[in-house]
């Protein structure tokens, strides 16, 4: 194969990498926005409220799975302020006015604690594009893969049986190493 | 490696495997960067104590609340006590550090008890014939309140027992003690809350 055809190759490789990463990216993001479906009991909407909360005497655990007497108090006000027709986002409201932003089992979406939103969904586009730009690096630079720039082999003084695929680079390199080194003894 | 190569690298510090020094040392430089990064986030994290809660309340208004008295004589509310100095103290019968600090609560109780502070004792997560028998054991004499479903204690964001709080003349929290009280301490809080010091 040609060297533009195994270049075409390493773009088409790259090209398809980066479609499917883009397509299971698009997947997971439409999985994640769908979410849950909606609460409908009262005990499902206490769920879907208390689940977001901290434990304030717990480990690590959220209000929703918590067995602690005050876990089980705070399930108790959410449901009455759910029947009273709070909406849950003014019930999650109460409890960071009284507790804090430390209440709530996510992190904000502002101030320091952006970094912990937006630096996976960095990481994970700047994955993307270096695996693209790594495998049609791979796929292109293969060896036995012939380089356009690349001198033709009876260019090289004294070695007309040189390795075409150098570059022109490494060419250089070698042929100052040879000058150097006088003429090459040839092995016959 | 021949040592006509060997020379010929040494030549050429800049160039390794035929690629510039600067398309291998600046992806390196980013990963330094961003590893550098992660980690100065991470000793940020590390080095603040995740056990400690800032209060959030200090300058809030207080909740509003009306709860029954454990003696069963009627209510203690905080709107009757607007203009007065509150102290608000969450506490059990259950509760080692409450009987810790007993006696300084006593104490700040005695000496401004004639000076228009209103002392308040809410059991938190306990039995009200349990409660009663610990209040009396104790000798605590200010008025004290049972919190049915807790609900008094969430909406000061209480976090465990002994919790103290204390109440300007206007309704705000101008002081939180997580944790038993000492004399000096409670004492400075309510020095401060009184209007014109004391």
């Amino acid at each position: 194969m040609s060297g533009e055809g195994r270049g075409a190759a390493g773009t088409a490789a790259a090209a398809v990498v980066g479609v499917a990463l883009v397509a299971a990216a698009a997947a997971i993001l439409v999985i994640a926005a769908r979410g849950a479906p909606a609460p409908t009991t009262l005990q499902e909407r206490v769920r879907a409220v208390a689940v977001g909360l901290r434990c304030p005497v717990c480990q690590d655990l959220s209000v929703a799975d918590s067995p602690a007497p005050l876990a089980q108090a705070m399930r108790a006000k959410i449901a009455t302020e759910l029947q009273a027709g709070t909406p849950p986002s003014a019930i999650r409201q109460q409890f960071v006015h009284a507790y804090g932003s430390w209440i709530l089992m996510a992190p904000p979406r502002h101030g320091l604690s952006l970094v912990v939103w937006i630096l996976p969904l960095a990481l994970a586009l700047a994955g993307c594009a270096l695996a693209v730009v790594a495998i049609s690096r791979w796929t292109r630079d293969r060896p036995g893969a012939a380089r356009p720039e690349a001198a033709p082999a009876e260019n090289l003084p004294g070695r007309p049986d040189a390795p075409d695929e150098l570059s022109s680079s490494d060419r250089r390199l070698l042929e100052r190493a040879v000058a150097a080194s006088g003429a090459w003894e040839d092995p016959e | 490696m021949s040592d006509a190569s060997s020379e010929a690298t040494a030549r050429h510090p800049t160039r390794l495997g035929g690629r510039s020094a600067a398309a291998v040392w600046i992806p390196v430089g980013i990963v330094v960067l961003i590893v550098a990064l992660l980690a100065a986030l991470f000793a940020f994290g590390l080095g603040r104590n995740p056990t400690v809660v800032q209060p959030v309340d200090l300058g809030k208004m207080a909740p509003g609340f009306q709860l029954a008295r454990l003696d069963g004589t009627g209510t203690v509310s905080l709107g009757s006590m607007r203009g007065q100095v509150v102290v608000l103290n969450f506490w059990a019968s259950w509760c080692a550090d409450c009987i810790v600090e007993n006696k300084a609560l006593q104490a700040v109780f005695d000496r401004y008890r004639d000076q228009g502070v209103q002392f308040v004792g809410v059991s938190f997560e306990d039995q009200s014939g349990t409660a009663r028998g610990f209040a009396k054991q104790m000798g605590m004499h200010w008025p004290l309140a049972s919190d049915p479903g807790t609900t008094t204690a969430i909406d000061y964001g209480v976090t465990g027992v002994p919790e103290t709080f204390v109440i300007s003349p206007d309704g705000h929290i101008v002081a939180k003690t997580i944790g038993p009280v000492t004399y000096p301490e409670l004492s400075e809080q309510i020095a401060n809350a009184i209007p014109g010091g004391a």
